[in-house]
């Protein structure tokens, strides 16, 4: 009796899965009717838009953002859809049963998977059918959401760089080089209460940037091959890793805190690296702390670099109202919807042509030459996980060797580049 | 005294037998379904996808064969996940079924103020693991509750002895991490073991005691020849809901150790890397592969327990 | 500690009355319990605390809120959205029912695999420990599947996917079960012998006897339910469907990159009472299971 069922149920799946299987992959501008013209007023319906919950300032600005589109495009609903818990498991079950919000947040973390995976529709049809401006876009943020074949798979909604946040109180002018920046770390040791004069995270989602401004690479220029294990690398994260040595800089974890933010809060550390969502924290959490933002030092490298990190607007290949989506899509990231979405200064702008929001103007230079931190390789999370865990086991066992950090690296993205 | 085992009516005849039978899948009906569309379902869905290289969306794209489960077992972060997570299991299934027997035993008696130590012992195990683990986050920070209140207690000397440093980072360090979470664990749980056990006691009847008794046995020989004896479908049960449980570590250590199972994969465990490769890679198939291993792993060890617990038909 | 290990209702005659080395012993003994007791309070009155506290002072290792402030259960009543209400009711509406779909399907199936004969029992009962092995993230993409292909992902399916996911618990038939298994068959017997059907045997005879795992299982699967989050959070879309812990995440970055502790906290001890009051209406059923029942053995 029970094994009948077992059989009905096997047959069952089988017959759902491979329904599933009909719908073509990333059927490029399905929803559009060829060669007819764009007109965005005309465009009806709704669209459903999704992404993670955030804190009640980016939910007001969304909510403004989106009634300014309500009252631009009248003939599209927008019925906004916030996924609770945790973002990629609900999407992957949405994605699954071809059942995707029109409009989602893609982060930058993981937008090469999706596209390769072929979750994400292809925008280029719609940009070429209704001129849309790309090249407003800030190329640090844009890059990553472009496939291989150089295809627009989201634009970019905002971004963030890395910068130098300090406590004014005990740095009075901030370095400008990364030889200042020691310096300076030697002079706050052990004074002032402070745990470590610096908080450093043990992983490249900071890393990248010390790595970059002392001179060294993460992959070859053609983005081919690994340039980790390259001289001027191995110098760059052995002098990263000599901070810690040295008792200049410790993790926030081992200062007892739950990110560096805290760590400058509390006043553990002088000095941090972090980006522009500090601010709401130590002005909710630490009011009383007086802090300042300055670019991240110059190093070995001898130009000024830093890293950045973003988040697109993208459509599902298997969304319904694609037309709706795009047009939803183009405004959300055009100089007028962007310009209303960051003007309150949750976020920096992805665009050259919207006016720095107040108080942003240190880390929205850093726009200008910040290069990607994450989300530029495939496979990216892989290499990062392979980096820090090297990286903490070289800091526990208090051995501080760079090598057998970059040989863990190296294999992760050779794997990562093979696959 | 009843026998346990022997649960076996006599003389059954035939009609009484197949109406017991009918009546006996009437009685499982509901439940049987549901896990053999739920559960069963996905198991084989799993084995069906584990062979292929999968796209969530689109389906099967190329047969791998058992390659996923090769490139699992070959992976050194899947092997220190299986590590951890067996040791894991080791120490806290006795630890906490110990402590969970202890407190049942305890609060089963006579006392003063039962109901309060009842509620008191149990509170722990209220609590979301997400609060809780939380929680014992910030306590166990290098400068939390924990290491302050050695501090001053004076006893940092003692700790000195196994080379922790009186700012120990209990969770952050790869050498103290799992232990940490194994004490958390023990002290949340135990309320849960005390309520599986306090519930097996009472099936005991008084006469039992009362033989006991006359026979002149003292409360330790008592506990020891009949009350642990006759808890056995308890321990059976407790132990098999352990182990399925402990080996499903999950919650505390993507809690205290993020995705990543920080610090070091000290904190990686076999359901952590499986949502890894399914919902940060989008690797349904190897992930498929990972939860198949897990089930023949648990699988493997309900079977031993249910020799080394209990004998037909009882298990 | 002689009596610790002598369940309720011991003849006196065992324990050493007037000894004076086990009035100590006895006294240490509740020295130690109310001691463990008072360490499992921790939890609690940290949450207690920090609900009082500002957000600043919040992240202190402090036990005296500086300042004192009741903003946190302010925020925590009005700020959350849905509404407290919604919460309460969404989560007491699911937990009910799965812990009355776990007690009835779970007693009658756990007799039915503790007593009766049928081919294929053992098997069967493999089935449903097996059902615990298997980690909910990996059925999570095809049970999406399944009740995204019954039309439960939208409007008020949304509840009846999450309520069937949990409706039965491997747990549950297995820890009632084994219940079962331990209760002498002399009255059952009886009750055949006077020619009870099965099922009024299970009624009339063997549910009466079963209160303590009856009341374990609700105990669990009240709480289980009420602090549970991986099915709802992925079937529970629209925000007026959200359970308590859902909506609690609504406040982690609602202090920016900050979790705001206060609200949270003062959430959490809300969320707690239902629980407590449950709990301590449940225990007293721990006494009064075979052994007051008067079964002979």
């Amino acid at each position: 009796m029970h094994r009948a069922a077992v059989l009905l149920v096997v047959a069952l799946f089988i017959t759902s899965c491979t329904a599933g299987n009909s719908a073509s992959p990333g059927g490029g501008g399905s929803g559009a009717s060829g060669g007819a013209k764009w007109d965005p007023k005309s465009i009806s319906g709704t669209v459903v838009l999704s992404g993670w919950q955030s804190s009640p300032a980016e939910g007001n600005a969304l909510t403004q953002t989106l009634l300014a589109f309500q009252a631009a495009y009248p003939n599209i609903k927008v019925d906004y859809q916030p996924i609770a818990g945790d973002y990629q498991t609900a999407m992957a079950a949405k994605f699954a049963s071809h059942d995707v919000p029109d409009v989602f947040y893609v982060n930058a973390d993981y937008a090469q998977q999706w596209i390769s995976d072929g979750f994400l529709e292809p925008l280029d049809s719609y940009i070429s059918k209704s001129g849309v401006d790309t090249t407003q876009f800030y190329d640090g943020y844009a890059s990553v959401f472009k496939g291989a074949d150089g295809k627009w798979f989201g634009f970019p909604k905002d971004g963030n760089t890395i910068g130098l946040a300090y406590n004014s109180d005990l740095v009075k002018t901030p370095p400008k080089t990364m030889d200042e920046l020691v310096s300076m770390a030697q002079s706050l040791k052990g004074k002032d209460g402070l745990t470590a004069p610096l908080c450093l995270n043990p992983g490249l989602d900071r890393g990248l940037a010390f790595l970059y401004a002392q001179g060294g690479e993460l992959l070859s220029s053609d983005g081919k091959s690994a340039a980790i294990d390259s001289d001027a690398s191995k110098k760059a994260i052995q002098w990263y890793m000599d901070l810690f040595k040295d008792g200049l800089g410790m993790t926030a974890s081992d200062m007892g805190d739950g990110w560096c933010g805290d760590a400058i809060g509390k006043k553990h550390a002088a000095m941090i690296f972090e980006g522009g969502w500090l601010d709401p924290a130590m002005q909710s959490t630490y009011p009383d702390v007086k802090y300042a933002w300055s670019p991240v030092p110059t190093g070995t490298s001898g130009s000024p670099v830093t890293i950045s990190f973003t988040v697109s607007y993208s459509m599902g290949a298997d969304s319904k109202n694609k037309d709706a989506g795009f047009v939803l899509l183009s405004y959300l990231t055009s100089k007028e919807g962007m310009t209303k979405w960051t003007q309150g200064g949750v976020a920096l702008p992805a665009r050259k042509d919207v006016p720095v929001p107040e108080g942003k103007d240190v880390l929205s230079q850093e726009n200008a030459y910040a290069k990607p931190g994450s989300g530029f390789m495939k496979g990216w999370t892989d290499v990062q996980k392979a980096f820090q865990d090297a990286f903490t086991a070289q800091l526990q066992s208090k051995t501080y060797k760079a090598d057998p950090v970059i040989q863990a690296t190296k294999s992760a993205i050779d794997k990562a580049l093979a696959s | 005294m009843a026998s346990i085992s022997d649960a076996r009516p006599p003389r059954r005849t035939r009609s009484r037998a197949t109406s017991e039978a009918i009546a006996a899948y009437g009685f499982i009906a509901v439940p049987m379904v549901l896990f053999l569309i739920l559960n069963i379902g996905s198991f084989f869905y799993a084995i069906y996808i584990s062979v292929w290289k999968w796209n969530i969306r689109s389906g099967p794209e190329k047969f791998l064969g058992i390659t996923n489960y090769q490139n699992a077992i070959a992976d050194p972060v899947f092997q220190k996940a299986i590590l951890n997570t067996l040791y894991y299991t080791a120490i806290w299934v006795p630890l906490t079924m110990a402590a969970g027997l202890l407190l049942a035993v305890v609060v089963n008696q006579k006392i003063r103020g039962r109901t309060f130590f009842r509620a008191a012992f149990y509170f722990p195990s209220i609590a979301s693991s997400a609060a809780i683990t939380t929680l014992w986050i910030f306590l166990l920070a290098p400068s939390g509750l924990f290491n302050e209140l050695r501090g001053a207690m004076g006893i940092n000397p003692f700790f000195s002895l196994f080379g922790f440093s009186p700012t120990q980072n209990w969770l952050g360090d790869q050498s103290t991490a799992m232990n940490s979470i194994i004490v958390l664990n023990v002290w949340t749980t135990s309320g849960t073991f005390m309520l599986f056990y306090l519930a097996s006691l009472q099936s005991i009847s008084h006469e039992v005691y009362e033989a006991a008794a006359i026979d002149g046995a003292g409360g330790w020989q008592t506990f020891w020849r009949i009350t642990f004896p006759l808890l056995r479908p308890g321990h059976y049960f407790v132990a098999t809901v352990a182990v399925i449980g402990g080996l499903q570590l999950f919650d505390q250590a993507i809690l205290s150790g993020g995705v990543g199972g920080d610090p070091n994969n000290a904190m990686m465990t076999m359901v952590l890397y499986l949502y890894n490769a399914a919902f940060r890679q989008f690797n349904f198939s190897y992930a498929a592969a990972i939860g198949l291993i897990l089930f023949a792993m648990i699988f493997t060890l309900t079977l031993i327990q249910r020799r080394f617990f209990g004998q037909a038909p009882s298990w | 500690m002689t009596d610790v290990a002598l369940p309720r209702e011991t003849p006196a005659e065992v324990r050493p009355v007037g000894d004076n080395g086990a009035i100590w012993r006895r006294r240490l003994a509740y020295a130690l319990m109310i001691g463990y007791a008072l360490v499992m309070f921790i939890p609690f009155s940290w949450s207690i605390i920090t609900s009082f506290k500002t957000l600043p002072d919040a992240t202190n290792m402090t036990f005296i809120p500086q300042p004192l402030t009741l903003a946190g259960w302010d925020y925590a009543i009005s700020g959350l959205r849905p509404s407290l209400p919604v919460l309460f009711l969404n989560s007491t509406i699911i937990a009910t029912v799965v812990t009355v779909t776990n007690l009835v399907l779970g007693s009658i199936a756990g007799y039915a695999f503790a007593r009766l004969h049928f081919p294929g029992r053992e098997l069967l009962f493999l089935v449903v420990l097996a059902t615990l092995m298997i980690p909910d993230q990996l059925r999570l993409v095809p049970v999406y599947l399944i009740m995204n292909g019954l039309g439960l992902t939208r409007d008020v399916g949304q509840y009846v996917a999450v309520i069937v996911v949990l409706a039965i618990a491997g747990t549950s038939i297995f820890l009632l079960r084994q219940y079962f298994l331990s209760i002498p068959l002399d009255l059952e017997e009886a009750a055949r012998i006077d020619g009870a059907g099965f099922f009024t045997t299970f009624w009339r005879v063997m549910l009466p006897l079963a209160g303590p795992a009856l009341a374990a299982v609700a105990i669990l699967q009240f709480q289980g339910t009420w602090n549970s989050f991986f099915w709802p959070v992925v079937f529970l879309q629209n925000a007026g469907h959200y359970t308590l812990p859902i909506g609690l995440l609504f406040f982690r970055f609602s202090g920016g990159f900050a979790t705001n502790w206060p609200p949270l906290m003062a959430v959490v001890v809300m969320a707690t009472v239902p629980i407590v009051i449950l709990y301590v209406f449940f225990q007293r059923y721990f006494v009064e299971g075979i052994a007051a029942s008067g079964v002979k053995g």
